[in-house]
């Protein structure tokens, strides 16, 4: 019958913890998001790990931490290996993203969950999509489609549609209706009715959304009330998420105002985030397009905000009051929680949140009501060694190389000895320090100046020392040495060459900085110390997360109105206030799993295939309603050739059917159409409709949401006998077919 | 109303077939002949020649290279592809032939890329003809359309009736042009499309259209070799079922790419060594930017010619470079990687010129000029002052139309017509190198092949090219599966598709899979092409339709006692229940279980019935019969007998009428003995028994009729019982 659906939760129910869930079609698993913290604790990725080897597909929703975080460590780790599909912003925002995580936690920990090359691997593989581009899935997921659209919260952000013989199961977290600065709404409401929506209830309880030009005058108020005061602003923010509609905000009206206070951005990667969110635009909303399309203005050519990619910068900018955008938006790590701790005792300052922090971040713990008075900040620091801690540790480094040296000569006698006569091993020695798991804080470099002296400790062994010899082996035929012609081709790469500019990064650059940060190889420690912190700066928090609410999320449910429904992503309580609204309003099919509990949403729809033939299509005339058409069919089985049911004209006329009126008739939209005609019409009490002098028309029984389950319509026209009764009947009647 | 819904029903349905327009000259008719061997994913199609008719009409670029515009047909659907205008005519003359169609029918325009012979006449056919279908091109082009037509209109020097359109048109056009990016599907009323890239310049798309699961492609320009900036055209992932595919270059091989840019380079350097100057006339955007990027990487890499100045004399190149900054995506990893160190389109050797005046030409120069055809401009102010000397140089870089300077310039004639009408020999050296990014032969034999269209269509290619290119892919498909197809301007291509309808049973009408022989009835629900059959009170779980109930109740004054009304009712009714009112315990009637009377007060009687026809005609007779009783009431106490005596009359006048049509009928009628009428009809005797209705007569022919007609009169003069319920 239909195709086989299950949801399990690995992550992200119930709580506010990351996203990620496992959707296994027909057999053919499909890990949706790969979510992680901004604490990275392991032990969410628990669920993951035990299923990661199973998984078919990945598909990403959002470039931030909370949907694609785990991706470099569950591909290095946990043995995920599936190939990652994505869009072209999600891709490479998401790695921007990962970057600036890991470059943060680099600064202040001995972070050791994953490295660059870690997050470059990840990445490398990402399928990259547009939206609504159906993607035909190959080898074992042969039959089922795949398409992301525009789901609204970020660049490139997207609601999953995965279809296998015409039925669809529709991922969408995190979306958001409204269409704002830089993006377009979502489309979700474009789907309706597929066999089952897993979306989230995140915002299910939060309802008192202000309207968006009275929340940016709040937002700008607000900031330009610290500034003038000479009071400086920090907004901790996302790396390249919904940070861009806050730049969007502050440059239009530094632009309006002719501000000349400076606002910074600034993130480990910010200028390659600026740089690619510009050739991104075809993916931004439709009036960005537009102005670029007529202008060729590029929204993101930002002329009033200065990008900077380290701290020094921004120490040695010109003093004065300031508006500064650094990630991380939790305040766990990165620039913005350094600047915190510089300015959080300064009356004069703002921090601004844009966001809800994540669940046990400092963020969240001073977004709390009353905000805390002192909090207890642990700063980290990452310092270069000096004095007797160099020595030391250069004393160390040295007598791990001898050791390493000794141990090395040791093997190389051994296999000298075992594989003697043998010259393939010999060049083995000169690559064994490259290993370099010895080193105390993760620092490589020195190891590698010895490396040739130590490369020829001269074996023991009675062999004399050699360098290796190979054998040529090139064949020969008649016409003497066999060749490869290929390799006697001018490569049109050659001409290239000179245009190719030395190292250019081919899976994203870095910056400069980053870069020399990579290669900096000086010994350096972590240091540590315990603070506390005076919290008398203002902090304030406005809601730019970009997410639809509670409201809007119940009636986009109920348009869409799924045959089946899974809630995930949001405490307890919002899960379950959700979850019997739709019960009571939408769908008889709602589930909220747990952690790790499958839950089987295979629809149970029957369906079956039939031929219409020529014969019985010619004799239907279809009415149009919307963007549907509409008939009646009596008809008698067959078969066709191919032995495939065919419906046939009935040979005798058919039994009357019950008449069907179809049609969906708005009465606000009827009152308009009769107002048109000339009829009196108003509005009485109770959603009556009182048309002319006498006749009531109103809607009666379950007035459940348009398109629900509430079953057919029920309309009541009552009035004494008069023309007008027959009048408005008739245009009653104009608005529906009879079938 | 039932009956006149059906009527029109009937109506509109033998108009059904009748799709042909009478528009199209059919003079091909192909049969749809699917091979079984093709590759990929095509779905069989049995050999036959009924089907639905697809048609393909070239409006322009039918055996001709400009002015692109291909109509297609199928299935009640209509798509453009391209809407360009021919560069070497001017006014209406240089539009496709828009009035072989009706624009207003069209559905879906679709605009492969911004050069003229291909997007140009767009703000003509939006804001000049009835079109109110949609268009769609890929961002980039989009961007480009703008300044490319804005430019146009200023640069072709034409008289004011000539204008096809004007600056404020083409703005117009852009709120009604949208967007599509590479890959996605889009859909409009159940026309499936997207688009892949085309590689001939940036933002080129090549369109795949799905029209109820047959396929067209359409590759308006197109290259599968990558090059400096731009990828090379995709295969597309599904065979279509028919190609319409350029051939600009016909039977042609381009010399390979590192071969073409060395010569160029050469031509070039030599020239400018002897102190000539170079003319590159070329069109503004698309080839021009490959060429600029060679020639800036050719300087950096010799320092000797940094004292050249290279100029491109075109604003509107210049304005376009925001453009090709931005759109990096749509070009290939090369470029992409480049751009990560810096942008290679802000070059370091080349500087923009915005006019002649602003042009020193006091030693050699390298020149690149627009407009590509030399027919005017600035780049045929230079060829003007520079064609006598035979140290100059031009390269034409690329295909070049018929009918316009550059294309004679090729052949290499003594003489050339200067702009101000006088002549002069032609001295300077003339190069053709093409870099026009079309596909050569080699090309579209390989992406035809690996595609296996059953159907190609050639368009866009000069007459004897495209049949070169025919004959010599005949001899590649010696099959005969294959089709190749060259119709000129305004002649139709037909071809038969038997796609079959299928449709989906789903909900309550599914649950037991009918055998053959048993009735399957329901809603066939029709979107796009997908059909689907459901119960009527399921179309709202399925469908986004609804179906409604339409209560009705009405009051009628009626002071008389409730007992009349259920007397009469039953006299004219076969069922009339009666009940009381639960809630007021006020007695009701339910006529044939439909119409519910109530007595709501002593003055009112109410009505109570669900919409449906027959429940509306009952209760229209119940209406009039309650108003007749209430005319009726001051007599029914005292004309008691005259009531008797009209039904007397009453059976009388029956008896009259029924006399008067057997006359009709049969001339000859008599009453007869014993009551009944004696019907003589050429000799033959018949007689009717009025009462049974019973015949006897010797020939059974009159008999039947007799019989058969008094049955009629009998059913036409007395009440009809309502057996439809």
């Amino acid at each position: 019958m239909g195709t086989s659906v299950q949801v399990t939760p690995l992550c992200g129910v119930y709580n506010e913890n990351p996203l990620s869930y496992l959707v296994s079609i027909d057999g053919f698993n499909f890990l949706i998001d790969c979510g992680w913290n901004d604490l990275f604790d392991t032990s969410l990725l628990e669920p993951l790990s035990r299923v990661a080897s199973t998984i078919d597909a990945v598909l990403l929703s959002h470039p931030d931490t909370l949907h694609l975080g785990a991706l470099p460590y569950a591909m290095k780790q946990l043995g995920l290996s599936a190939p990652v599909y994505a869009t072209e912003p999600v891709h490479r925002l998401g790695l921007l993203t990962m970057y600036d995580q890991f470059l943060s936690r680099k600064q202040v920990s001995d972070f050791d969950l994953f490295t660059l090359d870690d997050i470059d691997n990840a990445f490398q593989n990402v399928i990259r999509l547009t939206y609504s581009q159906n993607y035909h899935l190959p080898g074992k997921g042969e039959g089922i489609v795949i398409a992301p659209h525009v789901a609204g919260h970020m660049l490139g952000g997207s609601i999953w549609r995965i279809t296998k013989d015409g039925e669809g199961v529709i991922y969408a977290v995190d979306y958001n209706h409204r269409k704002e600065r830089h993006l377009n709404g979502t489309v979700l409401q474009s789907f309706v009715r597929p066999a089952v929506l897993i979306t989230d209830a995140y915002h299910a309880l939060y309802t008192n959304q202000t309207a968006r030009q009275q929340r940016d005058k709040e937002f700008l108020d607000t900031i330009s009330k610290h500034l003038e005061v000479g009071g400086n602003v920090l907004l901790p923010v996302d790396t390249a998420g919904r940070v861009l509609e806050l730049l969007l905000i502050l440059e239009q009206h530094w632009s309006q105002r002719g501000f000349s206070f400076p606002i910074y951005f600034l993130t480990y990667v910010s200028s390659s985030t600026i740089d690619y969110v510009k050739s991104f635009l075809e993916w931004m909303s439709d009036s960005i397009s537009k102005s670029f399309e007529t202008s060729r203005d590029n929204a993101f050519l930002l002329r009033h905000v200065t990008l900077l990619i380290n701290k020094t910068d921004l120490d040695n900018a010109p003093p004065g009051p300031k508006v500064v955008l650094a990630s991380m938006a939790s305040l766990e790590a990165g620039f913005a929680r350094d600047i915190f701790v510089e300015w959080a005792n300064d009356p004069r300052n703002l921090v601004l949140f844009t966001e809800t922090g994540q669940f046990g971040t400092l963020a969240r713990m001073l977004q709390s009501a009353p905000p805390p008075k002192f909090v207890k900040v642990t700063m980290s620091k990452r310092v270069p060694l000096a004095g007797e801690e160099l020595i030391a540790y250069e004393e160390e480094q040295n007598r791990i190389k001898r050791e390493e040296a000794l141990r090395a000569s040791l093997v190389k006698e051994e296999e000298t000895k075992a594989s003697h006569g043998s010259d393939d091993n010999s060049s083995e020695p000169m690559v064994i320090d490259t290993k370099t798991t010895h080193d105390v804080v993760g620092s490589h470099g020195p190891a590698y100046k010895d490396i040739l002296i130590d490369g020829f400790v001269p074996p023991s062994s009675s062999v004399a020392p050699m360098f290796p010899f190979y054998d040529n082996t090139s064949e020969w035929d008649e016409f003497g040495e066999i060749i490869n012609p290929d390799d006697y081709v001018i490569k049109d790469e050659d001409m290239d060459r000179g245009a190719m500019h030395n190292g250019a990064d081919v899976d994203g650059r870095l910056d400069e900085a980053t870069a020399s940060l990579m290669l900096d190889t000086r010994p350096s420690k972590v240091i540590s110390n315990e603070l506390i912190v005076t919290v008398s700066c203002s902090l304030v928090k406005m809601d730019y997360e970009g997410r639809s609410d509670g409201r809007s999320i119940k009636s986009m449910i109920a348009h869409v109105s799924p045959l089946k429904l899974v809630l995930v992503h949001a405490i307890a309580e919002a899960t379950e206030h959700l979850k019997q609204h739709c019960l009571n309003n939408i769908c008889p099919h709602v589930y909220a799993p747990q952690i790790e509990e499958t839950v089987d949403v295979t629809s149970d729809l029957c369906a079956y295939k039939v031929q219409l033939s020529e014969k019985l299509m010619s004799n239907v005339v279809f009415k149009k309603l919307g963007d549907s058409e509409v008939a009646w069919v009596d008809s008698e089985v067959g078969k066709t050739e191919s032995d495939m049911r065919s419906l046939q004209p009935m040979p005798s006329a058919a039994l009357p059917h019950k008449p069907v009126l179809v049609g969906d008739l708005k009465i606000a939209d009827f009152k308009q159409f009769l107002s048109s005609k000339g009829v009196q019409v108003e509005f009485a009490g109770g959603g009556a409709l009182r048309c002319g002098e006498y006749v009531t028309l109103r809607k009666v029984g379950p007035t459940g949401q348009k398109g629900g389950a509430s079953g057919p319509q029920q309309i009541l026209i009552e009035g004494p006998l008069c023309e007008d009764y027959y009048k408005i009947r008739d245009y009653l009647y104009s608005q529906f077919y009879l079938l | 109303m039932l009956c006149i819904d059906r009527i029109a029903q009937w109506i509109s349905a033998s108009d059904f077939g009748s799709e042909g327009r009478g528009l199209f000259r059919g003079i091909e008719k192909t049969r749809d002949m699917a091979s079984s061997s093709t590759s990929l994913k095509r779905r069989e199609q049995p050999i036959s020649r009924d089907g639905d008719q697809l048609i393909v009409t070239p409006l322009g670029a039918g055996s001709e290279v400009g002015r692109s515009c291909v109509y297609m047909s199928f299935r009640g659907k209509n798509i453009l592809f391209d809407c360009g205008i021919h560069p070497a005519y001017s006014g209406m003359a240089a539009l496709p032939y828009f009035d072989e169609i009706d624009p207003s029918t069209i559905d879906v325009l679709l605009i492969t890329h911004f050069h003229i012979d291909h997007a140009a006449s767009l703000p003509y056919f939006l804001e000049k003809t009835t079109f109110n279908g949609r268009v769609f091109m890929t961002h980039a082009t989009k961007a480009i359309y703008k300044l490319l037509l804005t430019d146009y209109v200023k640069v072709s020097k034409v008289s004011v009736e000539d204008m096809l359109f004007d600056e404020q048109d083409i703005n117009k056009s852009m709120d009604k042009i949208e967007v599509i990016d590479f890959h996605q599907t889009v859909e409009v009323n159940g026309i499936k499309f997207w688009c892949y890239t085309a590689g001939h310049v940036l933002g080129a798309a090549m369109f795949m259209v799905d029209i109820a699961g047959v396929r067209i492609l359409y590759t308006g320009d197109y290259s599968r070799e990558e090059d400096r900036h731009l990828r090379a055209a995709e295969l597309p992932q599904f065979s279509p079922d028919i190609c319409i595919i350029e051939s600009t270059s016909g039977v042609q091989l381009h010399q390979s790419r590192h071969i073409r840019e060395k010569r160029f380079t050469d031509v070039i350097h030599s020239t400018v060594a002897q102190g000539g100057r170079v003319l590159i006339p070329a069109f503004a955007l698309g080839r021009a930017q490959e060429l600029l990027l060679i020639l800036d990487e050719y300087w950096a890499n010799h320092p000797d010619l940094h004292n050249i100045p290279i100029y491109y004399a075109s604003p509107l190149a210049k304005k376009c470079m925001a453009v090709y900054q931005t759109y990096i995506l749509s070009m290939n990893d090369r470029i992409r990687n480049q751009f990560a160190n810096s942008n290679p389109f802000v070059f370091k050797h080349i500087s923009p010129l915005n006019s002649i005046d602003d042009f020193r030409d006091v030693g050699p120069s390298v020149v690149m000029a627009t407009p590509g055809g030399l027919q005017s401009g600035l780049s045929r102010q230079l060829f003007d002052s520079w064609c006598s000397d035979k140290k100059n140089a031009c390269i034409i870089p690329g295909y070049m139309v018929e009918g316009t300077l550059a294309k004679t310039i090729i052949n290499e004639p003594k003489e050339v017509t200067l702009m101000n009408g006088l002549t002069a020999p032609l001295n300077m050296q003339v190069h053709y190198i093409s870099f026009s990014a079309h596909a050569d032969y080699a090309q579209t034999s390989t992406f035809l092949k690996e595609l296996m269209p059953p159907n190609i269509i050639l368009v866009h290619g000069e007459a004897n090219e495209m049949m070169r290119l025919k004959q010599k892919l005949f001899t590649e498909f010696p099959d005969g599966n294959t089709k190749i197809m060259t119709p000129k301007n305004c002649e139709s291509v037909e071809m038969y598709f038997n796609s079959e309808k299928l449709a989906k049973t789903i909900g309550r009408l599914a649950e037991k899979t009918p055998d053959v022989g048993d009735t399957v009835s329901g809603i066939l629900v029709k979107k796009g092409f997908t059909y689907q059959i459901m119960a009527p009170d399921e179309l709202h779980v399925f469908s986004q339709l609804s179906t409604a109930t339409v209560t009705q109740r009405i009051t009628i004054p009626f002071a008389g006692a409730f007992g009349v009304i259920k007397h009469r009712l039953e006299k004219i009714f076969e069922s009339v229940e009666s009940s009381t009112d639960e809630e007021s315990g006020l007695p009701a009637l339910k006529v044939h279980e439909r119409v519910t009377v109530k007595q709501e007060s002593e003055k009112h009687i109410s009505l109570q019935w669900s919409s449906d026809p027959i429940s509306d005609m009952v209760s229209d007779s119940i209406v009039a019969l309650v108003l007749n009783i209430s005319r009726e009431v001051p007599k029914i106490v005292v004309e008691e007998e005259d009531a008797v005596k009209s039904e007397e009359e009453n059976g009388k006048k029956v008896e009259k009428v029924i006399y008067a049509l057997l006359v009709s009928l049969f001339g000859d009628v008599k009453l007869g003995e014993n009551g009944k009428l004696v019907i003589r009809v050429d000799g033959n005797v018949a007689q009717l028994d009025k009462e049974s209705g019973e015949v006897e007569s010797e020939h059974s022919g009159l008999k039947e009729r007799v019989r058969v007609a008094f049955e009629r009169i009998q059913s036409a003069v007395k009440p009809i019982p309502l057996s439809a319920s």
